[in-house]
């Protein structure tokens, strides 16, 4: 190779990528409004991006997914749990996450602040990401679903579907917010089940659980009666 | 053994980069800790993990850029020919830059960070950053214009470092916009890694070989704009395998796939040109250790950087292991890989010489390259583990997070039974430099 070669090779390389690049820029930012939503950029929005930066949630949480990877992405963490739980783990994080292997730092957000967090969750929820992650794609849980449904139950499908072992634990596997569940069928009927489902405030007027409303009537009645099989071995 | 009377100043810097290299290990075995095992909610509220990580992250750019500059300071006398512009300039710049960072490092301990990750210096304490990279590029770039004798090296490095100054502003303001701020979040991080520091060290690298190999500089030079020509083609667009999920447009998807595979190819380029330039080498080898570095680096960078990086790149693939443990594990064998191995093979040659010694002992050096890079490469391969059972459990089957990341847990032991023998190289390396003598005659 000439000298002459290697220096076109590096012109060449360099200016091709770096104009490309550029231009790709530019557009991204024509696009980026609409993808991302930005009209409803509200000054509570904004408030909570700065919350989110104030308290350095990036560096334990992932969003978007880049930052630390401590703890869960929160992209879709608004669909995912619902301003209720957000609300309830910033403010008691250490009562949240009291039996759980990980913990979260009692930051002591203030109530306004904690508004804005849930805010900017919201509006976060919404970029169009390609659907990712794939974890809270519909698409990939719904194939999910029909894959293991295949061998269980459909309320234990749905069980997994819903993400209930996020909090709740059956046979030692689950989070650890919400009590386990080995015993649900012991403790209540399928009729409360359903009621503790869809409006657990109706049962329990101090449950920390999200409602699940906007649920199917039958989804509903298949968990409920997948719960209330769940008889197990008398402690 | 020098040339220059203020070449000496590269080791004040290196000595700090040092001291900052073994506290952001200390500080990764703690990260390890956390992983591993839980602690108590009042230890968590004190000094949570966030901080931690950004004392990892933080101190990480900080010695590496010492390093950088430290080696630059080396270098330009011997090219241009000249002494540096102003030693005590270089002096003033060392001192802002320590004071700046263990200021930043004191603030984070109290909360005073600007929350972005590895950007989490506070926007006051950029600006003086900002002035520290201007002192440095005005007593660079000054000693080479008083000097007028150009160099293909000089010429790179400078552009490599400038360039390196020009994107660290992209990182300062408040962006409005989640999506827009990651855009130009990757402007710094991609940017400087696979555009910036690639320069910086591939010029540090081209000297590094015409001084140890004795290879004409004719020919090293030819190949440097080849390299960089190719790592700047893929580097640029490839910024795009960062904007697949972000909110941009999906021909992201397509530029960042592209670009990206073939981000391996220069480097690959690299370790070809080495291993080349070190089988017609001209001069003897007298410190093997420093040879041993130096295509160690070109390897661990092939390796760490080009193929962990090719593996997860894909777009197909990336939806699954994008954010997950996978990023983990390609990014410690990557920034080890090229970054640290590089100023690692700069200190012990520079050490050499600045102490007048022909030949050193050699046994420590060894040892440190070995366990450092061996522990190293079973931390990737730990990391890299828990991300395919992340990716696996937590983004294909739908398991929550806890749940997923407690099927993760032995790995994390692994991972922190790998940093102790990492640090106990890192000793060994530290003891061996800042004690480097002549090796007594058998």
């Amino acid at each position: 190779m000439t000298d002459k070669t290697a220096k076109l090779i590096f012109w060449g390389g360099t200016l091709s990528s770096l104009i490309l690049f550029l231009i790709l820029t530019v557009d991204t930012h024509r696009q980026v409004g609409a993808l991302t939503h930005a009209d409803k950029l509200s000054a509570q929005v904004l408030d909570g991006k700065r919350a989110f930066q104030k308290y350095n949630c990036n560096d334990c949480h992932t969003i978007l997914g880049f930052g630390g990877y401590y703890s869960p992405d929160l992209t879709r963490v608004y669909s995912r749990r619902g301003p209720d739980y957000i609300r309830n783990v910033l403010q008691h994080p250490e009562v949240a996450f009291a039996n759980s292997f990980r913990k979260m730092p009692q930051q002591h957000i203030s109530e306004t602040e904690i508004g804005n967090l849930v805010a900017f969750f919201e509006w976060v929820n919404n970029i169009e990401t390609n659907d990712w992650p794939p974890q809270d794609s519909k698409k990939y849980r719904a194939a999910n679903r029909l894959s293991s449904a295949a061998g269980v139950s459909r309320g234990a499908a749905l069980f997994q579907e819903n993400r209930c072992f996020d909090c709740h634990k059956l046979e030692g596997v689950g989070g650890d917010t919400g009590p386990a569940l080995d015993q649900a069928g012991q403790r209540h009927d399928e009729e409360t089940i359903k009621r503790i489902i869809s409006q657990p405030q109706s049962v329990n007027p101090q449950a920390t659980m999200p409602s699940h409303e906007d649920m199917s009537a039958s989804d509903v009645s298949a968990i409920a009666e997948f719960l209330a099989k769940q008889k197990g071995e008398g402690r | 053994m020098i040339a220059y009377k203020s070449q000496r100043i590269a080791y004040p810097y290196f000595v700090v980069a040092l001291f900052l290299f073994a506290l952001q290990v200390v500080m990764g075995l703690w990260l390890a800790i956390n992983y591993a095992f839980t602690l108590p909610q009042g230890l968590v509220d004190v000094f949570p993990f966030s901080t931690a990580r950004a004392f990892h992250t933080n101190l990480l750019v900080l010695w590496m850029l010492l390093g950088f500059m430290g080696g630059t300071y080396f270098m330009i006398p011997e090219e241009s020919k000249r002494e540096l512009f102003s030693v005590k300039l270089a002096w003033i710049q060392l001192i802002l830059l320590v004071g700046t960072g263990v200021t930043a490092l004191i603030g984070f301990l109290f909360g005073w960070t600007q929350g972005r990750p590895l950007l989490e210096i506070p926007t006051s304490l950029d600006f003086l950053i900002v002035i520290g990279a201007l002192i440095f590029l005005y007593n660079v770039g000054m000693t080479m214009i008083k000097a007028r004798n150009w160099t293909m090296t000089q010429g790179t490095l400078l552009a490599g470092l400038v360039t390196l100054a020009l994107l660290y502003l992209f990182g300062i303001p408040f962006y409005h916009n989640l999506s827009i701020d990651w855009y130009y979040w990757w402007w710094v991080i991609h940017l400087w890694v696979e555009g910036a520091w690639e320069l910086v060290t591939a010029a540090l690298f081209a000297w590094l070989l015409m001084r140890i190999t004795g290879v004409d500089r004719r020919v090293v030079e030819k190949w440097l704009y080849v390299e960089i020509g190719l790592f700047l083609f893929t580097g640029i667009a490839g910024t795009g395998h960062h904007y697949y999920w972000i909110g941009a447009p999906k021909y992201w998807l397509w530029v960042g796939g592209i670009f990206s595979a073939l981000e391996p190819v220069p480097i690959l380029l690299m370790v070809w040109d080495t291993l080349r330039h070190v089988k017609e080498r001209k001069a003897a080898i007298n410190n093997p250790v420093v040879w041993m570095f130096a295509i160690g680096c070109a390897i661990y960078h092939f390796v760490g950087a080009g193929v962990w990086g090719f593996l997860h790149t894909l777009p197909q693939i990336n939806y699954y292991t994008h954010g997950s443990q996978v990023t983990v594990s390609h990014g410690h064998l990557a920034f080890f890989g090229a970054y640290a191995l590089l100023n690692l093979t700069v200190f012990y040659y520079v050490f050499a010489q600045l102490k007048g010694i022909t030949n050193f002992r050699q046994v420590l050096g060894k040892w440190g390259f070995w366990v450092t890079s061996i522990s190293m490469f079973l931390m990737g391969l730990a990391f890299g583990v828990a991300g395919v059972l992340q990716s696996y459990l937590e983004r294909k089957l739908g398991l929550g997070y806890m749940v997923t990341h407690q099927n993760m847990q032995l790995w994390f032991h692994i991972v922190l039974v790998c940093g102790l023998f990492f640090l106990l190289g890192v000793i060994i390396m530290i003891y061996d430099l800042l004690t480097l003598k002549e090796e007594k005659a058998r």
